[in-house]
């Protein structure tokens, strides 16, 4: 039996969410990954109607909100078979879309990157060499000497002052900490960066939803923007080319910082690439709708079983029954009464709480499975179906990345290193790239679309007697996510939320088939049982976002340390 | 740097006292009316994601529930400096609101509020489920009250609006038949 080390919890924001791990002679031999918190806040929308849900919906979760509004309004549109006006389909996407290059920027940066990067270390780079080092792999134009020596200098007097704070996660000199100083100072300087990119694209998301992080302008069966391309009030031509520059600018930055950034970080790190697969079972679903239906899509969606590529199975529509007859949850191992396997429709939230017992129930978080299966979602398991399946955009800017991070690397690598924890960073990167240029091949089809004069955003819900029943799904940032809603009478008689977490960090299910978080950790190395940065190297690299947790602040600094090594 | 005030309520609207925050923004809105330079906002609980709102204001204030000895309903003040006295947890810490952080980012990005006035109440229930307990129902106007003395002080006053109608939060509106 080896040594116990439980990550209590490991993400940084948003909930709760505790990791235990068995350590045998220095790797990982077995993991449990546990939500610690009772998520069931659909029952707060029985008896509702179904209209207003997505108000409810986007309140799940502070971080995902615009994710859950918009799967909430298709799967109640599903339920009632409405088309989505071309014009408000349109909105929507350019709305996921700047939700989802915002909230990847700010993950690789300022959630993930100081598992990679050591701060302090930067302070002994040479500016120069450095500045030698991005202008052979970037056109960038803010990786000069003087630039650089100027980020060296605020870290020296963030040192110097003691507020280093901000950067402290306690690993600094840990021994599984590898890049040169030179390219910790590339990646401080870029965090700076990216602070003003989430910022400058969050901008795209307050004007088309007028509010943000909640936005006001979704609505079952359309948006709510009035259009009138001369008139300031509305949406108009100011605006819309003020979204276009943003968009030019994003992707500049994410195509000559974040994508190198990624690949360099991938490539020196190469050693690491041999961790963190997991689950090679796959499932990503389509969007970016063309259409009013909901059956031409930008970015492909479908499964992938067993690593195979060869296997890739599409998932076409809104209404695609390979998607909504083949999702179930069970609760052998979570927190709920009973141990039953049951589809969303049918799903029940009746929590039974006991003590956290790895050979019984131990987690919040029930486990979906796909045919039986455990699957991986999120940006990696787009990327591979996308990748299988010949979709042209993943093919450029996987291969693009595969270029880059090689020619650091100084080797030719194949796609099959994807299949892993840096992997997985990877392909985030790959699909905020994808996006941009969707969002941006959108906004011309939006304006081509207005200028054709039409200005229709909204078809108008009817909802029938009787009993009804839709799912929405939609590819977040964190993978896929599905609404599930009962409607009877015209009000909402069960509704169940499939999030993308709950399909990565879920617990095992009846037949003890470990879920994603927990394989991808057995046989990560651990240099340090008390100080276990290779966990939070993998379990980040999932992004998690597990529960809609309280938000209680501790200004006065209470909390205990949470990593405990037995 | 010209004057721009931000007003943020934190929490999460379906979990009991932890829409304080926000309860206190519909307050406010309800009640009252801004000069153009202040902007008054729930924000939910975006972790880091309000770096967007903290970035670029050169005085904000915070309303949210805080962790301290004492009991429900009771106000804490803090400035900035409290605010990031005791640096933030290493990388592990729980239902931080990235407060802290962001406001560490910031200030090393050169783009951090000069001033921060948080307006913190201890909550009594954060259960999931929607409206405030008895005690935190009963600061709401404290805190308010707190909001615009601050606004005061940084000479930008709210206007009490006339005819105003009391607050009425959409997330606590009672499910109801819907009329066909």
């Amino acid at each position: 039996m080896g040594k116990k080390i439980t990550v209590d919890p490991v993400t940084r924001i948003e909930g709760h969410l505790r990791v235990d791990v068995e350590v045998d002679g220095g790797r990982v031999s077995n993991a449990w990954s546990s939500g610690q918190m009772f998520r069931g806040i659909e029952t707060i929308l029985l008896g509702r109607d179904p209209r207003e849900a997505w108000l409810f919906t986007q309140r799940f979760c502070g971080v995902c909100t615009t994710v859950h509004a918009i799967a909430s309004v298709r799967a109640v549109e599903n339920a009632l078979q409405l088309e989505v006006p071309l014009n408000a389909q349109f909105i929507r996407n350019l709305i996921m879309g700047a939700h989802a290059m915002h909230d990847h920027i700010v993950h690789f940066y300022h959630l993930s990157a100081l598992d990679w990067v050591d701060v302090v270390s930067a302070l002994k780079a040479d500016p120069a060499k450095a500045s030698a080092l991005a202008e052979s792999l970037s056109p960038w134009p803010h990786n000069n000497t003087l630039q650089l020596k100027a980020v060296q200098n605020k870290v020296k007097a963030f040192v110097e002052g003691g507020q280093l704070g901000i950067f402290t996660n306690g690993y600094w000199g840990h021994p599984a900490m590898k890049l040169p100083p030179e390219v910790n100072l590339l990646a401080v300087a870029h965090y700076l960066e990216a602070l003003e990119y989430q910022r400058k694209v969050n901008r795209i998301v307050a004007i088309l939803g007028s509010k943000t992080p909640n936005i006001q302008n979704l609505a079952v069966g359309g948006v709510a923007n009035a259009i009138n391309l001369d008139n300031q009030a509305t949406l108009n031509m100011n605006k819309l080319f003020e979204i276009k520059d943003i968009l030019d600018e994003m992707m500049a930055f994410i195509e000559q910082v974040y994508l190198v950034d990624v690949c360099a970080v991938g490539a020196l790190y190469k050693d690491w690439l041999p961790y963190g697969a997991g689950v090679k079972n796959y499932l990503a679903v389509p969007d970016f709708p063309l259409d009013t239906k909901g059956t031409k899509f930008d970015l492909p969606g479908g499964t992938i079983f067993n690593g195979d590529l060869g296997s890739v199975k599409p998932i076409t529509s809104f209404n695609d029954p390979y998607f909504r007859d083949n999702v179930t949850e069970n609760v052998e191992h979570a927190w709920y009464e009973g141990k039953a396997t049951k589809h969303p429709y049918e799903g029940e939230t009746k929590p039974k709480y006991g003590e956290f017992d790895p050979a019984g129930k131990y987690s919040w978080v029930k486990a979906p499975r796909f045919q039986g299966k455990v699957m991986q979602v999120g940006p990696l398991a787009q990327v591979l179906v996308g990748f299988a399946q010949g979709h042209e955009l993943t093919k450029k800017w996987a291969t693009k990345a595969l270029e880059t991070a090689g020619k650091v690397a100084g080797a030719q690598l194949s796609p099959a290193i994807l299949h892993s924890t840096l992997g997985r960073h990877v392909a985030r990167m790959v699909r905020t790239a994808m996006i941009c240029e969707i969002t941006l091949k959108h906004w011309g089809l939006f304006v081509e679309n207005l200028k054709k004069g039409d200005t229709t955003i909204f078809n108008e819900p009817k909802f029938p007697s009787g009993t009804v029943k839709g799912f929405g799904f939609h590819e977040a940032p964190r993978g896929v996510l599905s609404h599930w809603v009962v409607i009877e009478n015209g009000k909402i008689a069960n509704y169940q939320a499939v999030v993308p977490s709950t399909w990565n960090a879920g617990p095992r299910d009846e037949k003890s088939q470990p879920g994603p978080y927990e394989a991808s950790l057995v046989g990560n190395p651990i240099a340090d049982p008390e100080k276990p940065l290779e966990v939070l190297r993998t379990i980040h690299s999932f992004d998690p976002c597990i529960a809609c947790a309280i938000h209680t602040l501790d200004v006065e600094g209470k909390e205990l340390a949470k990593v405990k090594a037995l | 740097m010209e004057k721009t005030v931000r007003v943020l309520g934190l929490g999460n609207v379906l979990m009991g006292d932890d829409a304080f925050g926000p309860w206190v923004i519909e307050f406010l809105s309800a009640g009252w009316t801004f000069p153009g330079e202040v902007s008054v906002v729930d924000v939910g609980t975006p972790g880091l994601d309000l770096v967007p709102y903290l970035s670029g204001a050169s005085h904000v204030v915070i309303v949210d529930t805080v962790r301290s000895d004492g009991n429900p309903g009771e106000l804490r003040l803090y400035r900035k400096a409290e605010v990031l006295k005791v640096p933030p947890q290493p990388r592990l810490s729980p239902h931080d609101p990235g407060v802290k952080e962001t406001l560490l980012m910031l200030d090393f990005a050169g783009t951090g509020p000069e001033e921060v006035l948080l307006v913190g109440a201890i909550p009594g229930s954060s259960a999931m489920g929607v409206g405030l307990t008895p005690a935190l129902q009963a600061a709401v106007a404290p805190a308010a009250a707190e909001v615009l003395r601050e606004l005061e002080r940084l000479g930008c006053p709210a206007a009490p609006r006339a005819g105003a109608i009391p607050a009425a939060p959409w997330w606590e509106a009672p499910a109801s038949p819907v009329v066909h």
